[in-house]
């Protein structure tokens, strides 16, 4: 029987091509999708799993509660001090390790190369038990000489793994010391929260330890394993104990001296927590931080692709069966009862559905590449070789064969062989589901149209609206100090493609200051040179820009945005006193400078507050003539080698790493555009197929029609009007829904592209056209048929 | 074999209701050839299709082998069906995708009969049908004729005891319309009862018994043999 099926479901797909395309098409692509999604999932959800022990390794994660009981502050952060105090106060804690992220200089020969290295208490391997390749773990980090590589960092400086023993040369507090590589690990895997690429032991002042105003210091991540069995609850209620006790002094006086009325609280985070914390992020040398959000959307998206695919094969197959009513009635008359049929019909499906699948595993691995781009991973589908996904992806096979294939086999195992075999037979009622599915599958694809046609305009607010001030054609070059900074300018501007050079504090500086004598306010700040703000062309509002004639300017004047002067509420700005009582430093306002956007889009534009102290110098920015950056970045760099050889030279294009600002929204947008245009695709091949199905069934309607003189005009518009209409109700529904997302969503942007009726206008407007384009082919098609032809085959 | 008594049948749409079948008696016995005869719409097929079990009466009794199957739900029709029936249709009723040995196995495979008895016995009754030569077309590639021989074959190859044939010769020219009718004497004389739905009165002369029906009802019952 089985043998039966088989050969009447080959020989019908291979005798309707376009269907059997359309279906497979849809739901590999579908399934494609589902498959990565389930991949992106799965390894968002293993993140740090693979760790030995990682169950009872925790963070120490702390928030600041404001006295009404408003969070003030939540960080995964802590300081050198937190770990070792906690772990003499509260006997669960069985062992701490602290991990901090940093950059070091590393002397190959001649050249001086920049590193990524963290910092991390000598018993790390105990804790984390990251696999080595050469090396003992539990002495590794004994010595303070001692450096661990990656197998990927131990290839570049010694193109080989096996380079236990052998010498790097670090810079450490100015000078470069030999260290002496210990251990060789495994390159971390990708779905870890820690990916070291070189660890050396964790040096720390004797202050640092002792000092007790360290508890409010907040610099690194500190991972504490507990005692078999104890009581997460318990241990965080000790650890709020002995904080209480033990910073008691200090808590009074930071509250007396800063006013600062919010109370600590600690707490333990699962290190398999820290991936997805939205609250208690990975940072400070973690890596990877993801927010749970993406996997839902990128879900939602695979769902949509392969609910359309499955609506096609429902709908087709619905339209189809006329064509196979007669197999239908037969079965039935020489035996066949409704459940043979329904397997029967089922098993077609899976069979599909199998073609599909193993078409989509190929779409998927030649996907990868581009999906790991935009989901910045690195993905592979060797993580089949896990039950889990194995499982999952089984499920997803049979889920989506049921899914398409139910529906219509219950539908067809149903029809009477009486009326069937008397070609009596006509598919009953309105057909409002087939109606349904296919307003269902267009609202869908236009919902995604309008989500990818706002993001992109979006996008093009964010990278082109003007920011306030002009930074094309400028460079920036970090690691250059007040003491570089006259030399390398005159250097600089000998070359004629040197317009200007300035200099700033790398990074950037949040605090708070007085103003009107006890308001505080809190702004950034930055530290800058008189060549600045001409260089950026930021308009100097009132009073005047920082000057060398002024020579007072770098230690007592200081700039405000108009952010800062409407905050402080100012109405004469210039001459005010800005109060660092902390610092027992007082600053007067000499100037005012236009707000302009000196954090991404993403934020509103705060106070912000210019210093000329030149000792915070340390980034260059050069603006060079338009077209000229081929030429200057050599001689840039020639320059900056002269004057600092033993500092890895490095540069960046201010309006390139501007835009990098807005990556995310980058790679969304293209992971949107994708979805878009298979929803579209998948929808628009689906409809064609019904088109197609439903000029046969009017073949007769359509002949007749000509006969009595209907022009291909009328007919084609007969045709085209019943698909056209879902179209349009799809719309009517989609386009209220997408307006709405889409503003909730461009919510998240203070500064944003607004949503004009045009947008929906055009994007319903092509939607339309291209189905259009989609049913008039066929319908054209059967127009200009010969009416002899088709009243002949009646 | 078949006793029909009060048999009704209705069909309904939204505004009308037709009475197809009107309180219809009638008997046939075990190994007679009966032909039913009448004007179109007069309910012969709605007849034929009852006793075949493709369909439901709306009133009266059926039995079939002493059994009351006027109840019978989907499954158990299915089931006395695929034992005890075979059918032959004016427009033969082949499935495309077929050939004509997969076409004539297909009631073999419903019975669950065995892949190496199922080949013996389509070849045997292909042999008889004198179409074993064709075995591996479609029904497409066949003259009127030659698929209207598979469709006997089909009926026949599990041996039911009962042949319900609907007009078999309605779609066929003259000389091809003898040889099927032929094939059905020669069935009946073997001992398959056959019920024959006809306008036909020269295929009707080959039965034993013609019912006349008008209206759903049997106006006449003339005795050929």
């Amino acid at each position: 029987m089985f043998k039966n099926y088989l050969k009447t479901a080959f020989r019908n797909f291979s005798k309707n091509k376009v269907y059997s395309f359309i279906n497979i098409a849809g739901l590999s692509m579908g399934l494609a999708c589902a498959m990565l999604i389930l991949l992106y999932t799965k390894d968002e959800v293993s993140y740090d799993r693979f760790l030995p022990g990682v169950n009872n390794i925790y963070r120490i994660v702390s928030k600041e509660v404001n006295p009404d009981g408003s969070i003030a502050m939540q960080s995964g952060n802590t300081g050198s001090f937190h770990g070792p105090a906690f772990a003499s106060g509260v006997p669960e804690i069985v062992s701490f390790v602290r991990f901090q992220g940093d950059y070091v200089n590393i002397k190959k020969g001649t050249e001086v190369l920049g590193q990524e290295a963290h910092f991390v208490d000598s018993n790390f391997f105990s804790m984390m038990q990251f696999p080595l390749l050469h090396g003992d773990g539990k002495t590794a980090l004994q010595q303070p000489d001692a450096v661990v590589l990656s197998e990927t960092v131990a290839r570049k400086f010694f193109g080989s793994a096996d380079v236990v023993g052998k010498t790097l040369k670090l810079q450490r507090n100015g000078t470069f010391k030999p260290y002496t590589v210990t251990a060789v690990a495994k390159d971390c895997p990708q779905n870890s929260s820690i990916k070291f690429q070189m660890l050396t032991k964790m040096e720390l002042r004797p202050d640092e330890i002792s000092d007790r105003m360290n508890w409010f210091n907040f610099f690194l991540n500190t991972f504490v394993v507990l005692a078999p069995g104890a009581d997460v609850k318990q241990v965080e209620k000790k650890m709020m104990r002995f904080y209480e006790t033990d910073a008691k002094e200090m808590i009074k006086i930071v509250a007396e001296k800063y006013n600062f009325k919010a109370k600590s609280e600690y707490m333990l985070q699962p290190y398999t927590d820290i991936h997805l914390s939205k609250d208690y992020r990975a940072d400070n040398g973690m890596v990877g931080a993801s927010n749970p959000m993406y996997s839902y959307i990128l879900s939602g998206i695979a769902l949509f692709i392969l609910l359309i695919a499955c609506i096609n094969f429902v709908n087709l197959t619905v339209a189809r069966s006329l064509k196979r009513a007669k197999e239908i009635g037969v079965r039935k008359v020489v035996g066949s009862d409704r459940r043979q049929l329904i397997a029967q019909f089922l098993g077609e499906s899976y069979i599909i559905c199998f073609v599909a699948f193993v078409l989509g595993l190929g779409i998927a691995q030649l996907l990868l590449p581009f999906f790991n781009d935009l989901s910045n991973k690195a993905l592979s589908l060797a993580y089949l070789f896990d039950l889990q996904l194995i499982s999952g992806y089984a499920a997803l096979f049979f889920v989506t064969g049921f899914l398409a294939g139910f529906y219509p086999a219950l539908v067809l195992s149903g029809f009477n062989p009486v009326q069937t075999l008397y070609n009596r037979f006509r598919l009953a009622g309105k057909n409002y589901l087939q109606k349904s599915l296919v307003v269902l599958q267009f609202s869908l694809a236009t919902l995604l149209i309008i989500a990818t046609t706002v993001m992109y305009r979006q996008f093009h607010f964010l990278v082109s609206k003007d920011l306030g001030y002009n930074d094309k054609h400028v460079l920036t070059v970090p690691n250059i100090s007040k003491n570089e900074i006259a030399v390398f300018r005159q250097e600089l501007l000998k070359n004629p493609n040197v317009e200007q050079v300035a200099v700033r504090n790398n990074g950037f500086n949040g605090t708070l200051a007085r103003v009107n004598g006890n308001k505080e306010i809190e702004f950034t700040m930055d530290w800058v040179d008189a060549d600045y703000l001409p260089l950026y062309k930021i308009p100097v509002v009132q009073g005047r820009n920082f000057s060398r004639s002024f020579t007072s300017d770098t230690s007592s004047a200081v700039m405000v945005n108009e952010a800062f002067v409407k905050a402080a509420g100012w109405k004469e700005p210039v001459g005010q006193v800005v109060d660092f009582w902390y610092r027992e430093k007082k600053y007067t306002v000499v100037g005012v400078v236009k707000d302009h956007h000196y954090a991404a889009l993403s934020e509103v534009i705060k106070p912000q507050l210019l210093c000329n102290d030149e000792n915070n110098f340390g980034l260059a920015v050069i603006r060079i003539k338009e077209g000229s950056a081929a030429a200057v970045l050599p001689y840039v760099e020639q320059v900056y080698k002269r004057l600092l050889p033993v500092q890895p030279y490095s540069y960046e294009f201010k309006d390139i790493s501007n835009q990098r600002q807005y990556e995310a929204e980058a790679k969304w947008k293209k992971m949107l555009l994708f979805g878009a245009f298979l929803t579209i695709f998948i929808s628009c091949i689906g409809l064609f197929g019904l088109s197609v199905l439903s000029a046969e069934k009017r073949l007769k309607e359509i002949g007749v029609r000509k006969v009595l003189g209907a022009s291909v005009t009328t007919i084609v518009k007969a045709l085209s009007k019943d698909f056209l209409q879902l179209v349009l109700v799809s719309l009517c529904i989609a386009i209220p829904v997408a307006w709405l997302l889409a503003d909730k969503w461009l919510q998240n942007y203070p500064y944003r592209a607004a949503l004009s009726w045009w947008l929906f206008a055009a994007t319903g407007a092509g939607i339309v056209l291209l189905a259009l384009l989609t049913v008039s082919y066929q319908a054209i098609r059967a127009a200009l048929a010969k009416p002899v032809k088709s009243l002949r085959t009646e | 074999m078949i006793k029909i008594t009060n048999l009704e049948k209705y069909y309904r749409t939204e505004e009308v209701e037709t009475v197809a079948l009107n309180k219809l008696s009638f008997e046939i016995k075990e190994g007679e050839f009966v032909a039913i005869m009448g004007p179109s719409g007069c309910g012969k097929s709605t007849l034929l299709n009852i006793v075949g079990l493709l369909d439901d009466a709306d009133g009266g009794s059926f039995m079939f082998n002493g059994i009351e199957v006027a109840g019978f739900n989907e499954r158990k029709r299915a089931d006395l069906r695929k034992h005890n029936i075979g059918f032959v249709f004016q427009s033969f009723n082949l499935i495309d995708e077929l050939t004509v040995f997969e076409n004539v196995e297909l009631p073999l495979i419903y019975t669950g009969v065995k892949a190496a008895d199922r080949k013996t016995r389509v070849e045997e009754v292909l042999d008889k049908m004198q179409i074993m030569h064709r075995r591996n077309h479609y029904p497409q590639q066949l003259s009127g004729g030659q698929q209207q021989r598979v469709a006997v074959a089909r009926a026949v190859v599990n041996k039911p005891k009962l042949i319900l044939a609907d007009e078999p010769t309605g779609n066929l020219d003259s000389s091809n319309g003898n040889e099927v009718m032929q094939l059905l004497t020669d069935l009946n004389e073997q001992g398959t009862t056959i019920i024959m739905v006809t306008h036909s009165e020269h295929d009707a002369k080959y039965s034993h018994r013609i019912i006349r029906m008008l209206d759903g009802q049997t106006v006449t019952e003339n005795i050929l043999v």
